[in-house]
């Protein structure tokens, strides 16, 4: 593949991950929310793979592997089953209208490519536009968490903001080292599972999501 | 040999937490605890003499120098207090139900292995293993701060893991920027790319723009983990609704070691675009902590949220002088992270003990701590004395500090609202205190004497508090003057 294919495909995924970002953040339903992040981390692998098939680095196709396997599989089962468990009916509730964060979501796109735009040397370092993508989908992510409040849809803005990270880093002209990239999703594991353990122990206890806890104050 | 002592710090508390598994005996357990940390004390001190005659030590991903040692021998420290404290402690927590002994040895192994993952960021020399190890303390502690079980502990908890974890994703975020400005500078080669001290050898060269990006995306990420307001909301519900040996854990030594990473990159962002764009940052941290601090100290009445409102104010202070800079400035931001993780640990010790007496943290139901407690009171106020800053106890001698460097460099705004914090600070926190400590206890009281463990624990750092107040030994001066060559 020329540098210019790469460079083609790795935008392309750029958008589908953006629009991934949109279903999340207007996502009324929490299933539809998961299964969006499962979609981005799909994408967030193959991009992975194209990235390893275009510089022949061999560590691409592990992480590329361990990004399907356990972001796009693992994660998003865990998540479900937690809403199984859980048995919840209700809707996602957006603390402010849904059309508000869309705009908001927008207007940090805009500004991640402003942003970018002004650095001309990184234009090697990092393969297409992954790096204005990488912050959108972060800081996105970070809206996602702070305006709707259940604990699930937290967990998939998390999961949202760290893909963000991983498309970046991937595209890093050498790549992570391997052994980074592996610590890295082994802590995102595990938080995973102490935060679903945590989401159980509260909905079994109190029956309330342990979002809505706010009696610490002041 | 030293080389071999890197890998094996971290491997102590490792063995130690897996030991825990082993039994469920508390005296056992607690015996372990105290060895455990003994045994990483020792062997920090032995690395300490290594490094002051022979400089740094590398070994793979790992690293020590003076910098790192100041950290390192605070979390060993601090460790051995707490372990100490514990003994006394758990006794009594069990007796009133706040622990369960059936979860007893989880909870030893959940405190040594997040000893070993505070022991991994200080020693990483590969900012990527700074940040796996920086995750590796909010998973251990998150499941130590909900340990206790009840709803609030879990509110807490669950707020502290979704916090930090976003928080310190964006420090991911910018020690990948940052990898790749690295990476276009042309250092080559796997992990090698991520190594701080490598990256420090070609940090002139880097791209001042990108690396402004990548360190305030890192300020953010780690500044979360370290208490800086805005980013604190976790703090005072961590702090107050963990354990109390935990709180002093997090408080004395796992924000420091966030302040640890910032320090890191500083010195890189300060190498690629001049040392005014990251002590810029830095100050404006530092101010906006100390000011959001003062209104909650004042109106606070729980006595361990007041103590964690304190840690923001404290770090703030720690960034106001790393943000004033030059050689006073460094020197007094390195000398008040241990003046303050020691006398901090030492309140959140003494207002336990306090808080287990009269069965309330409410500081309008602790009254007269000083004729039921005499040992107990005068360890509280002594700390809060301290935490006040007053002479001659050593916060003085670092917020002194602070303040000339910032006098040196003409900061004159900066020092005009730091001073008149630290006066509102200094009269709210010795009306909280002189309350509690004098007047007439309630008869319902428990007036029964204070056990040796905790008081052994605690003494042990009023010693030093009182001891780095009066002179900074020799040794420990140099240490801290290689340290600050190292960051300026």
């Amino acid at each position: 593949m020329s540098a210019e294919t790469v460079h083609t495909i790795i935008d392309d995924l750029g958008a589908l991950l953006l629009f991934t970002m949109i279903l999340i953040v207007a996502a009324g339903q929490i299933y539809r929310a998961i299964y969006a992040v499962a979609a981005q981390s799909l994408f967030i692998a193959v991009a992975g793979a194209v990235l390893a098939t275009a510089t022949g680095n061999v560590d691409l196709w592990v992480i590329a592997g361990i990004t399907l396997i356990v972001k796009a599989m693992v994660l998003p089962w865990v998540l479900h089953h937690v809403v199984q468990r859980m048995n919840i009916r209700r809707e996602v509730e957006p603390v402010i209208p849904v059309g508000a964060t869309l705009a908001l979501a927008v207007l940090i796109v805009v500004v991640s490519f402003q942003l970018s735009a002004s650095l001309g040397s990184v234009r090697q370092a990092i393969t297409g536009n992954a790096l204005p993508v990488g912050i959108a989908l972060t800081l996105t992510g970070v809206l996602a968490m702070a305006t709707q409040k259940t604990a699930l849809t937290q967990m998939v803005g998390l999961f949202a903001s760290e893909n963000g990270i991983f498309f970046t880093a991937m595209s890093v002209t050498q790549g992570m080292p391997l052994i980074i990239e592996i610590g890295v999703i082994l802590d995102v594991i595990l938080a995973a599972l102490v935060m679903a353990i945590m989401v159980l122990r509260v909905r079994s206890t109190v029956d309330a999501d342990i979002a809505d806890l706010d009696r610490l104050r002041g | 040999m030293s080389e071999t002592l890197l890998w094996v710090l971290p491997v102590v508390p490792a063995v130690t937490a897996l030991l825990m598994l082993t039994t469920h005996d508390r005296r056992i357990l607690s015996a372990i605890d105290v060895c455990g940390s003994a045994v990483l004390l020792a062997l920090t001190l032995v690395l300490a003499r290594e490094v002051a005659s022979g400089g740094p030590r590398a070994i793979g991903l790992l690293r020590i120098d003076d910098l790192g040692l100041i950290f390192l021998l605070l979390v060993a420290f601090l460790t051995l207090a707490v372990s100490i404290y514990t003994v006394g402690w758990l006794k009594q927590a069990l007796a009133v139900g706040n622990m369960k002994s059936e979860l007893l040895r989880s909870y030893f192994a959940l405190v040594h292995a997040f000893v070993a993952t505070m022991v991994v960021t200080v020693l990483a020399d590969n900012l990527g293993v700074l940040w796996i190890a920086m995750e590796g303390t909010t998973i251990t502690s998150a499941v130590l701060i909900g340990y206790h079980g009840h709803q609030h502990g879990l509110e807490a908890a669950w707020k502290y893991i979704i916090v930090t974890t976003i928080g310190i994703s964006f420090g991911l975020f910018g020690t990948v920027v940052i990898y790749a400005a690295a990476a276009a500078a042309g250092l080559h080669g796997g992990a090698g790319a991520l190594s701080w001290s490598a990256i420090m050898k070609v940090a002139p060269t880097l791209d001042p723009g990108i690396v402004r990006i990548g360190f305030i995306f890192v300020m953010v990420g780690y500044g979360t983990k370290a208490g800086l307001a805005p980013m604190h909301l976790w703090l005072p519900d961590a702090h107050s609704q963990a354990p109390t040996p935990v709180s002093a854990l997090l408080s004395g030594v796992l924000i420091k070691c966030a302040l640890l990473g910032i320090i890191r990159f500083q010195t890189i962002a300060a190498a690629a675009c001049g040392p005014a764009f990251p002590a810029g940052v830095l100050l404006v941290f530092g101010l906006i902590s100390v000011v959001v601090a003062t209104p909650f100290i004042l109106a606070q009445h729980d006595i361990k949220r007041l103590l964690g409102y304190h840690s923001v104010e404290h770090v703030g202070i720690v960034a106001l002088g790393l943000g004033f800079g030059g050689r006073i400035g460094t020197y007094a931001a390195l000398l008040h992270v241990v003046n303050h993780g020691i006398t901090k640990a030492l309140a959140f010790f003494a207002a336990g003990k306090a808080i287990a007496r009269y069965g309330s943290r409410d500081m309008r139901v602790i009254r007269g701590l000083l004729s039921v407690a005499p040992i107990g009171g005068t360890l509280l106020m002594l700390a809060a004395l301290s935490l006040a800053g007053v002479p001659p106890f050593s916060i003085f001698v670092s917020e002194l500090l602070v303040l000339r460097a910032g006098i040196g460099q003409g900061h004159w705004v900066a020092i005009a609202i730091f001073l008149a914090m630290v006066v509102i600070i200094f009269a709210g926190l010795l009306h909280h205190v002189g309350s509690m400590v004098f007047g007439e206890p309630a008869a319902a009281v428990s007036r029964e004497p204070e056990t040796w463990s905790p008081l052994l624990g605690m003494m042990l750092l009023a010693a030093i508090m009182i001891l780095l107040g009066l002179t900074i030994p020799a040794s420990f001066d140099g240490l801290l003057r290689r340290a600050t060559e190292i960051v300026r």
